[in-house]
């Protein structure tokens, strides 16, 4: 079976299209905090949205001026153009751009033929409890109005099916991260966010098999010998895999992340709890570690970083982070001092989702590498 | 009296602490109006309390709580705790741009450029040991905006003392209420731990009494600018919007007395702040608390005076049942949500649209002007959405102007003036 799919990456309406003709729902979703789970329990697609390629966010600029965080920007760019076709969008305030981008798309909705389903779900920014059964509820809202639209009624048993579906693709997912500990290892940081980036353009059930064709092939390809440092990157949400592009071409090879596309996107597996199903994915979504808009797990989520530099073998850490994008901002606060205490090696870059300073970031990735790069 | 050069020379040196700077910047002010403006002194009088209280509380033997968002100021004043409002920082130095630019510049060296300069002060001034203050205790919570998110969070962890956190709902609800009040219930547990008392309900009622005065002063204040001419600076608003920190203490109260007072004589004397009042400015966004002399300017220039702003503009929540322990905390979770800077920018734009249609509903202005901060990212990126309805149900156009409202350096006060007179000339005039 070829599994060459799981390397395109482009924006693609294909699965959306297909779910859609067989009189299905296909719905956007952004970002890390709506449950995918509840979507295949309703028989809806859901897609995360991004904004791949997007070159031009004029339109959306309009609406959201230019001091927003242009992956925002994008997707409602790409929201308003029509790359995306899906029925509707359902939002998390992740961060108050992407509730803006919810309040815009709302907004030029009602204001058009209103036939969108747009909804929004309001996550807490603590794990604890008191915020589980806050989230908890609004993800029954979630249900309801799914429900509603699709006229499929949502069990525990369905629910308890999709997260078995959605483990077992993120089983599969770091079993292909594991490869990646091998000192020359069998997939690239880029072909690596190729691969995590497709789960949104095909249903889980496609995706998990591409993924088992992948992992059976995996010893037949091969092994990257060509790379002069490892590298783990980290920051703002990064839906370009040319952007890991321009560092290999200069000896980075990426060999771990701590990206919301990547790594963070898939993590540990979500254990239901039959007493309570709902709120056993409350909780997992709260608890897992995704994003620094939580603000009671950024320590954790440093331990992590450091963690992961030293299962992978990584020499360095390059952190990205979007310009406008405040919750990936202000990570070295605290993250530079410990990665110093650490010996860990740091470069911070800034950029924007248009890959506008590719030149930039290649000067200053060779200059790291080189900084870093072992003798053997 | 030292020059208010030598003084920021003093500061910039790390030879004088900001709080010093301030207690002294402040009493000389007052020193000078009693000189030239005994009238407005009342202006004055509730910064001098707020700072003298800020330097004094632990001599007063008072815990200091240094507190950043929204949080309950009447929880943390019954516990006989003294709250710094960290945001204070900023708006205090906003007016000295070479020592906002300095901890702008410190705090620069870990966050990104488009961090909110306020928490950049904020963070930038801690790293630099200059606050001249040691709190006892934080409160934030998750509002405003994502730089506060990031901002405060790293600051719990740098400042290392006993910590509270708020985690605010997005949308405005009976179920958010809830959530809030429930919190409420955590934050006591937390305040008797760390001071060693139980919370006293008299003297909780005594400070949501000052706050239920405090606010039906404000909108009776609101009000007054119904009234053509308006009888009130737009300067005013600026300071009104600021009045988080002390909005349950009864010096809150006295100034709006004394600006009720004021404004009641002009309305009497049916005159206004303009000569010949003919524009009513409505601001949808008005953070220029480093320029709030371009209030006076506008006023002077073009008889344009500022009438409201969605900034600092609240509704009138009140606290109803004194007695009812969940009602107050539900009540005390609908303030929060309602505070300027939060009311309006970070929940659902939605709620931006609604109060600055309010606005025009209610102070009939003639020019819409958005004057935003750029760190104010989320508030930018409704800015349309308002506009939008502005122009379509009032048939005004809205400038846009963009300037940091801490960062001096940014924009000047005279960039900031050039961009208004050419939209006074060129749109409004015509």
């Amino acid at each position: 079976m070829s599994y060459e799919k799981l390397f395109e990456s482009d924006i693609s309406n294909e699965a959306a299209k297909a779910w859609r003709a067989q009189g299905k729902k296909a719905l956007g979703v952004i970002c890390c905090h709506v449950p995918e789970e509840i979507f295949y329990a309703a028989d809806v697609l859901p897609v995360r949205m991004r904004a791949t390629n997007c070159v031009d966010s004029s339109a959306a600029e309009t609406w959201m001026s230019s001091f927003s965080c242009s992956f925002a920007k994008s997707i409602l760019q790409y929201w308003l153009d029509g790359t995306y076709e899906l029925d509707g969008l359902v939002v998390s305030d992740g961060c108050m751009m992407a509730s803006r981008v919810y309040d815009n798309a709302k907004y030029i909705n009602e204001r058009g033929d209103n036939s969108k389903f747009i909804m929004q779900i309001g996550a807490p920014r603590k794990a604890n409890a008191r915020t589980v059964p806050f989230f908890r509820a609004e993800l029954q809202d979630l249900i309801d109005a799914l429900e509603k639209l699709t006229g499929n009624k949502i069990t525990d048993e369905k629910l308890k099916a999709a997260a078995a579906k959605c483990n077992e693709a993120r089983a599969l997912v770091n079993q292909v991260y594991e490869l990646r500990r091998e000192k020359n290892p069998v997939i690239s940081g880029t072909d690596m966010l190729k691969l995590t980036l497709s789960a949104t353009n095909m249903p889980i059930d496609e995706y998990i098999e591409l993924l088992k064709a992948f992992l059976a092939d995996a010893k037949n390809r091969a092994p990257i010998t060509d790379s002069r440092a490892r590298i783990m990157l980290i920051g703002s949400a990064l839906d370009n895999p040319e952007y890991i592009k321009v560092i290999e071409e200069k000896g980075g090879l990426v060999v771990a992340d701590a990206l919301c596309f990547g790594a963070r996107g898939f993590n540990e597996p979500l254990v239901t709890d039959d007493k309570d199903v709902l709120t056993s994915i409350a909780k997992y979504y709260l608890d897992r570690l995704v994003c620094p808009r939580m603000m009671d797990k950024h320590i954790e989520m440093h331990d992590f970083i450091i963690k992961s530099v030293r299962d992978y073998k990584a020499d360095g850490v390059i952190y990205q982070r979007m310009q406008n994008c405040e919750c990936w901002g202000g990570e070295n606060v605290l993250l530079e001092q410990r990665l110093k205490d650490e010996g860990i090696p740091l470069l911070t870059v800034e950029r924007e989702e248009h890959m506008a300073n590719a030149g930039q970031l290649s000067i200053r990735a060779e200059a790291f590498v080189e900084m870093i790069e072992k003798e053997d | 009296m030292a020059d208010i050069k030598d003084l920021e020379g003093l500061v910039l040196k790390g030879e004088m602490t900001i709080t010093e700077f301030a207690c002294t910047k402040i009493d000389a002010s007052i020193e000078r109006m009693k000189e030239r403006n005994p009238d407005l002194l009342w202006t004055m009088e509730i910064q001098k309390f707020m700072w003298d209280g800020f330097r004094d509380a632990h001599k007063n033997g008072k815990k200091l709580v240094f507190y950043g968002g929204s949080v309950p100021t009447e929880l943390i004043a019954a516990f006989d705790c003294v709250g710094f409002y960290l945001d204070t920082i900023p708006f205090r130095l906003s007016t000295n741009p070479s020592l906002t630019a300095k901890y702008i510049d410190e705090a620069e060296k870990y966050v990104g450029a488009s961090m909110c300069g306020l928490d950049k002060v904020e963070l930038g001034a801690w790293l630099s040991g200059a606050y001249g203050l040691q709190p006892d205790m934080f409160i934030y919570n998750s509002v405003p905006c994502d730089s506060s998110r990031v901002a405060y969070p790293a600051m719990e962890k740098i400042i290392g003392v006993p910590t509270f956190s708020f985690d605010m709902p997005f949308r405005r609800d009976e179920r958010g209420a809830e959530y809030l009040a429930d919190q409420m219930e955590d934050l006591i547990a937390f305040m008797e731990e760390h001071t060693g008392h139980k919370l006293d309900w008299d003297k909780l009622k005594y400070y949501m009494e000052n706050a239920n005065r405090n606010f039906t002063l404000q909108k009776k204040c609101a009000d007054l600018r119904i009234n053509k001419p308006c009888p009130m600076p737009g300067r005013l608003l600026v300071l009104n919007g600021t009045t988080n920190a002390v909005a349950c203490y009864p010096i809150m109260g006295d100034l709006y007395e004394s600006e009720l007072e004021a404004g009641q004589m002009m309305v009497d004397l049916g005159m206004g702040v303009c000569e010949d009042e003919k524009y009513r400015i409505a601001m949808l966004q008005n953070m220029i608390w480093g320029n709030a002399g371009i209030m006076d300017w506008m006023q002077k220039e073009y008889n344009a005076v500022a009438v409201m702003d969605a900034f600092g503009f609240q509704g009138d929540i009140m606290y109803e049942h004194m007695d009812d322990r969940r009602d107050c905390f539900k009540t005390m979770g609908r303030k929060m949500q309602n505070n300027p800077m939060i009311h309006g920018a970070s929940g659902p734009s939605e709620h931006h649209v609604k109060l600055v249609e309010q606005i025009f509903e209610r102070y009939e202005p003639n020019v819409s002007m958005f004057l935003g901060h750029v760190g104010c990212k989320h508030t930018w990126a409704s800015a349309k959405m308002v506009s939008d309805m502005v122009q379509e149900k009032f048939g005004l156009p809205t400038l846009y102007l963009d300037l940091d409202a801490i960062d001096g350096r940014y924009k000047s006060g005279d960039e900031i003036k050039a961009q208004i007179a050419e939209y006074f000339e060129t749109v409004v005039m015509r």
